[in-house]
């Protein structure tokens, strides 16, 4: 289990008396980029806020970089290195670009950490540094997911969770997101990548989870779910994708 | 003319007094979703610690002002953590507050409205500073009082702006304002963040109640007035904007001020609601007014 650094075993949770998540196992291993793929209505969205602490989980076990943080504050997961990338309009329009980036570096008050964390999020998404100054309100929606992912690498997390960052996107756009994201990831990120657009996220992930009705349906490496029959019928159409075409960057 | 200006200076004053009881309701408002009713106490409680400490310690008044607001605001904290936020809990987190938190802030208000009164009595007592000699600008003599309310006023104002604009907490503060769960995504302890929003808030409230101190008298009851006065301010400025509360208060101040001098004074009361009136009819959202997820 060394070389995990996020395992879940039996996650169940829910709001209120609606129970969810119905016992959600997954793990992700150091470096790599992990799909969590389903449809609306599946659990996703459930199961991101109980990695991020948003919800407590009613029993199970979520282990991170080898300590227990199921029923942890938000912010103390945080501060442990696992932080949620919003998607693209939850970023506070009211604010600057550089208050919302500053602002994912809450968990950093040194200066030098701050000024190194806008300038590795300025590489990755240049045209964050051209907005820096303009309200977040003004920027189209591409830019605010890039805004959000920036966003999140501001604490210098060991590990990001994406919650769709493709929602309600160009196609175009979102490759360009999907290669900055396998960018930061061939850096050295971990990356739990939540999505709906199931052939995208496994052209980008290394090994993928289908969620269905609150429990891991089908999983196994991203190639072999590309061809899995079941994935392919309930996701993809009927088409097979062309892995080494889409993301030749 | 000069009576004119005078009248105006006078409601300007006075009008930044509303001003900082109303920026507290809004960031109050803001910050956890709930109108504070019991703001007006918290002023009165502000202005009687203020003339505790001037009678006990003798401290000079930028000191008095400055050790009422810190005292106050502790006070709010716990007022906050003990009592209101239980409340807000069971709601269901802090953006479900219900008619319960309406309800609290009301009964907090006469609670310490009774506090007051058992410690310091029903008697209206004087707040003995003086500011020394009124300050002559041509023809034209300024009572120092006003002259202090104001640059006082005006120093905690920009230093309000400066927190949440340029430091850390501040951004943390305006975060939690917009959102809570993103403010938690963000490794923003939000409990705590609350905690320090309620605290500045009712720090700024105590400040109005020191400075009002020395032109009025200081009595148990004067957090009724206010109240009603800076909500006003706070409607007509935009509910939850800050700069939007500033504007609100000067109005309602110059407003009543030329109403008292020129129409009567003893309808001084009613001036403020009448233009509150013609605002919401003009602009119903007042004039700064956001949009409910945009503040922050």
């Amino acid at each position: 289990m060394a070389n995990h650094m996020l395992t879940t075993t039996d996650v169940v949770g829910g709001y209120g008396s609606v129970q969810i998540l119905n016992g959600v196992s997954l793990s992700v291993e150091r470096g790599k980029i992990v799909a969590l793929l389903g449809g609306n209505g599946t659990g996703k969205s459930t199961m991101l806020k109980a990695l991020s602490g948003l919800i407590k989980p009613w029993s199970g076990e979520i282990h991170f970089d080898g300590e227990r943080i199921n029923g942890m504050r938000p912010d103390l997961i945080v501060r442990r290195g696992l932080v949620q990338v919003t998607q693209g309009k939850e970023a506070y329009p009211g604010m600057t670009v550089e208050e919302n980036l500053l602002l994912g570096a809450h968990t950093r008050p040194e200066r030098a950490a701050r000024a190194r964390g806008l300038e590795r999020s300025y590489t990755y998404f240049p045209i964050l540094k051209e907005r820096r100054k303009q309200l977040t309100g003004t920027l189209s929606g591409g830019q605010l997911q890039m805004l959000c992912v920036a966003r999140g690498l501001m604490s210098e997390p060991k590990m990001m969770l994406l919650d769709e960052p493709s929602a309600a996107l160009a196609p175009q756009v979102v490759l360009d997101i999907f290669r900055a994201v396998a960018r930061i990831c061939r850096d050295g990120m971990t990356l739990l990548l939540v999505e709906q657009n199931v052939r995208m996220a496994l052209l980008l992930a290394d090994y993928g989870y289908v969620i269905k009705d609150g429990v891991i349906h089908i999983e196994g490496p991203a190639e072999s779910l590309i061809n899995d029959d079941a994935v392919r019928l309930s996701y993809l159409g009927g088409t097979v994708a062309d892995r080494d075409q889409k993301l030749s960057m | 003319m000069s009576y004119f200006i005078d009248l105006v200076i006078v409601g300007l004053s006075i009008g930044m007094i509303y001003g900082l009881v109303a920026i507290g309701i809004s960031l109050i408002y803001s910050g956890l979703d709930v109108v504070h009713f019991a703001h007006g106490e918290i002023y009165m409680l502000g202005a009687f610690i203020g003339l505790w400490v001037f009678n006990t310690f003798k401290l000079p008044f930028p000191l008095v002002l400055l050790s009422s607001m810190i005292i106050t605001g502790l006070i709010g904290v716990v007022i906050e953590r003990v009592f209101y936020r239980p409340i807000l809990k069971s709601g269901g987190g802090y953006t479900v507050a219900g008619m319960a938190m309406v309800i609290c802030g009301f009964g907090m208000a006469f609670v310490l409205q009774n506090i007051a009164f058992l410690i310091w009595g029903p008697r209206s007592l004087p707040f003995p500073v003086t500011f020394g000699m009124p300050i002559e600008i041509g023809n034209l003599t300024l009572p120092s009082s006003y002259v202090w309310i104001v640059a006082a006023a005006l120093v905690l104002m920009t230093s309000l702006h400066l927190f949440l604009k340029k430091t850390r907490l501040g951004l943390a503060v305006r975060a939690v304002a917009g959102n809570k769960e993103i403010a938690y995504l963000m490794g923003i302890n939000v409990p705590l963040t609350i905690s320090v929003t309620f605290g500045v808030a009712c720090a700024l409230g105590a400040a109005a109640g020191v400075l009002v101190g020395p032109i009025n008298y200081v009595h148990v009851l004067m957090g009724l007035g206010i109240l009603v006065k800076a909500f006003a301010a706070a409607v007509i400025g935009g509910f939850g904007s800050l700069p939007g509360a500033v504007l609100g208060g000067l109005l309602v101040g110059v407003v009543e001020s030329l109403g008292a001098g020129y129409l009567s004074g003893n309808y001084k009361d009613i001036y403020a609601f009448i233009l509150l009136i013609i605002v919401l009819m003009v602009r119903p959202a007042g004039f700064f007014g956001v949009l409910a997820k945009t503040k922050a």
